[in-house]
């Protein structure tokens, strides 16, 4: 086991964690561990003798928040409107840490494994909370470092060293913020729910908190009035409710002077807001530890249920027993497997909420009946950002050692179980958010667009073959650990989300002709039927119907 | 009951509810030093939850748990010092390797890593496993892992011993050895509460044995004491008495029937 330069910084509080009663020893030993754990990878089931990957793939995979920093840059050029610009970069770093806690973190929070190594020996409460807050803080501090860097230094050449120094305090509390408010709000829910309806309720919570940071995001700029550029802050009392307000306050008092009496109220909040959350946290923490235990207990009995829909779908898409058998299981674990849907769902969220949003930003400067006579309609194909980040998580389950199964049972066409998984996410998954979609926008855009949304249906379809192409790791879904799935996979995404610009563009071009997308929409098919069969190669003895045309049940 | 000077354990009025359900209905044990204590009972009888309580897992039961004469409600972890535990299934951080795993959990109740380091090989020699130290958990077979989980349990000389289900996956002779660990820590005064399903075993190595149904203690004693209770020769015969169990032949042939593929009820 190595030494480790993180815990080298943490040593520097170690007087801080014995003041508040917690071993520090022990916390670094458990750290120690947990750290070196992270930077192994079990091998999945069926590649015991393939190469196993040493070193922290998450810190590897670090260079993408860097990528995503850009976006704040812009916030830095407004001039001295301190509260805007900051307001809107808190806005976004809240977002991108919240995010990543919830989707990434949950499983280190909620871990029932730590119960029964630790809690059996003889260590408190205390420490093992402090040693799991430490070591999620320790990502989370990655993260941040890796986004905030590039706005930080040309911060420091912008707006000079008073102005970074804000900064850096202003991310310690916001990452402070993060991790314990959402172990509060886990610690609330854990509090009136047990068994497996608990672990369901997490579920919605983290889809909800996406969803809410996307609407908050949207609130935030609601409260300046940007009209011509010209930025103006309106001091409203519900403003007390939006937390990157209180993140942008303090820039503009301090670099300012601007001492309304509202602006030292909201620096006050962004100062004392984490510390009063840390306060209760500690005093909750170990009743957190005890409702943990409810995660690994079900008190109540279940009804089977069986969707009808399922099987329709299954009839409708699949043409061999075997894949039918297939897609009814693959619609079962995107149903039940918690982890995945973890994973997943936050995105499912954002697919739902930015096409509209989009067009209700555009509102503010157009009226509705302008708008919907342009190309607007387009901003639709911002629900297909779902397809690289799912078809990437096909493959990985929770439960990903029952893969055996299909090694183990006399399959007669393999690939039948990745083309059922992604029949799968395209009917179950992609299809419901694309249809809600299509009828606000044909509500708005009138039924002109029903073409193009049959070229963007059809793109979605194309582009998630591309991306399992691209990503094809593993034979059969559901059979890796979660553990590989910050492996490459944010970059690859990365470059498969921007494929959806390369549809755009050939839509746009596709429009600028007389009937243009109809002739798009046919090449759209015929590359479906193509590629789909090359990818998923029917086997010479195909046990019953007729070779219809895959994309037909698809449309 | 056996009470005694030296009581390690006691519990008393001992119950526990999940969501409505009672679990434990109030459990009363002594438990005096050197005894070795078969836990047995049918799946689902509160064996589990009763270790869990024991090691603080639990916190939310009501009675009164002791153990080395301290109130473990109170807060205070020192006393699990003192104990060894197995878990069931084999928990484990399975990223580590077995050398990494023991010197961490010995690290954790408060050994020097040199010395959790030189005693662990010691053990891990005795158990053939001294060459495959260095591999991770996760490529270790279910037997080899229980042997690392029974050293990790071992290394601090504890004076209790909690182990559940500790012989799964270990070989015949394993288990051989395993048993003769067991009579002679209890000799140097040890005390043992160990669970299993395996009867024949039980029956051999414990000097008490007792009995759990539906959160109830319905048999506490000797094999000789058990025996006299009962009109079967064998623990599993008094196991399948005590809880009112007599039909398993029955139960076979109609599940054979069904595998059979018979569509009437045999």
């Amino acid at each position: 086991m190595r030494e480790f330069q993180s815990l080298k910084f943490i040593a520097l509080f170690k007087g801080l964690f014995k003041k508040f009663g917690v071993d520090y020893e022990i916390m670094m030993l458990i750290l120690r561990i947990k750290l070196t754990m992270d930077e192994r990878r079990v091998p999945t089931v069926f590649n015991e003798m393939g190469k196993k990957k040493e070193g922290n793939q998450f810190l590897k995979s670090l260079w993408i928040y860097g990528l995503y920093s850009l976006l704040l840059l812009p916030f830095l050029f407004l001039g001295d409107n301190y509260i805007f610009g900051m307001s809107v970069q808190f806005g976004i770093i809240l977002f991108i840490l919240m995010t990543s806690m919830i989707s990434d973190f949950s499983s280190v929070l909620l871990d029932v494994r730590d119960k029964n190594v630790l809690q059996t020996k003889p260590v408190d409460k205390k420490t093992i909370t402090a040693a799991k807050t430490i070591h999620i803080l320790i990502y989370m501090s990655f993260i941040a470092g890796a986004f905030v860097a590039l706005p930080f230094i040309v911060g420091i050449f912008r707006h000079g060293i008073v102005f970074s120094l804000i900064f850096l305090v202003e991310i310690v509390l916001t990452m402070l913020l993060v991790v314990v408010f959402t172990s509060l709000l886990y610690l609330f829910v854990l509090r009136y729910f047990d068994g497996e309806r608990l672990k369901d309720i997490i579920n919605y919570v983290q889809i909800v908190l996406s969803l809410g940071l996307v609407i908050g995001y949207q609130v935030l700029i609601q409260a300046f009035d940007i009209a011509n550029f010209n930025i103006e802050y309106v001091f409203s009392p519900w403003h007390f409710l939006i937390p990157p307000i209180w993140y942008g306050a303090p820039f503009e008092m301090i670099l300012n002077g601007n001492t309304a009496w509202y602006m030292i109220a909201f620096t006050g909040l962004a100062v004392l807001m984490p510390i009063l959350a840390i306060l209760i946290y500690s005093r909750l923490m170990p009743s957190f530890e005890r409702n943990l235990e409810k995660l690994l207990s079900d008190t109540k009995a279940r009804k089977p249920s069986r969707s009808l829909l399922d099987g329709l779908w299954a009839k409708l898409l699949c043409r061999t027993k075997e894949e039918r058998v297939f897609f009814r299981f693959s619609a079962l674990m995107l149903k039940k497997e918690r982890e995945f849907k973890l994973k997943v769902f936050p995105n499912v969220g954002l697919a739902l909420v930015f096409p509209i949003l989009f067009i209700f930003n555009e509102l503010r400067i157009r009226s509705l009946a302008d708008i919907s006579e342009g190309n607007m309609y387009l901003f639709i194909y911002f629900c297909n950002i779902l397809i690289p980040g799912t078809i990437f998580m096909l493959q990985f389950a929770g439960s990903y050692k029952g893969g055996w199964i299909f090694k183990a049972a006399p399959i007669a066409r393999e690939t039948a179980a990745y083309s059922a998984a992604l029949k799968v996410f395209l009917s179950k998954l992609y299809l419901p958010i694309f249809l809600v979609l299509s009828i606000v926008y044909v509500g708005i855009f009138s039924a002109r667009i029903l073409p193009d949304l049959a070229a963007v249906l059809a793109g979605a379809i194309l582009q998630s073959l591309i991306t399992y192409r691209v990503m094809k790791d593993v034979e059969f879904p559901f059979t890796r650990s979660f553990e590989f799935s910050q492996d490459q996979g944010t970059a690859r995404n990365l470059s498969l989300t921007l494929i959806i610009g390369a549809f755009v563009l050939v839509h746009f071009l596709a429009r600028s002709f007389d009937y243009g997308i109809y002739v798009y929409l046919v090449l759209l098919v015929v590359a479906i039927f193509v590629v789909w069969r090359k990818t998923f190669p029917e086997n010479a003895e195909v046990e019953d119907g007729k070779p219809a045309s895959k994309t037909e049940a698809g449309m | 009951m056996h009470l005694s000077q030296d009581t390690i354990l006691s519990i008393q009025d001992l119950t526990m509810s999940y969501g409505g359900k009672n679990v434990l209905n109030g459990i009363n044990l002594e438990v005096s030093k050197g005894q070795i204590i078969g836990y047995i009972g049918p799946n689902g009888a509160g064996k589990s939850t009763t270790v869990k309580i024991m090691l603080g897992l639990i916190d939310d039961f009501e009675g009164k748990v002791v153990i080395f004469g301290q109130d473990i409600s109170k807060g205070d972890a020192s006393y699990k010092r003192r104990i060894g535990y197995v878990p069931e299934n084999a928990e484990a951080y399975d990223n580590l390797s077995a050398m990494e795993y023991l010197i961490f959990t010995g690290e954790l109740y408060g050994l020097s890593q040199k010395f959790a380091q030189e005693k662990a090989e010691r053990l891990l020699q005795q158990f053939d496993l001294i060459d495959v130290r260095h591999s991770r958990l996760s490529s270790f077979s279910k037997g080899m892992k229980q042997k690392v989980l029974i050293i990790s349990s071992l290394l601090h000389d504890p004076d209790l011993l909690f182990w559940d289900e500790p012989l799964s996956g270990l070989d015949a002779n394993s288990m051989m050895v395993i048993q003769e660990i067991l009579s002679q820590l209890a000799a140097e005064g040890k005390t043992i509460f160990y669970s299993s399903h395996i009867m024949d075993l039980v029956e051999k190595i414990s000097n008490r044995i007792v009995l759990l149904v539906d959160g109830k203690v319905v048999a506490d004693g000797s094999f000789e004491e058990l025996q006299e209770l009962s009109a079967e020769g064998s623990l599993s015969g008094i196991f399948n008495q005590l809880t009112g169990f007599t039909e398993h032949r029955k139960k076979a042939a109609q599940f054979v029937s069904v595998v059979r593929g018979d569509m009437d009820d045999a």
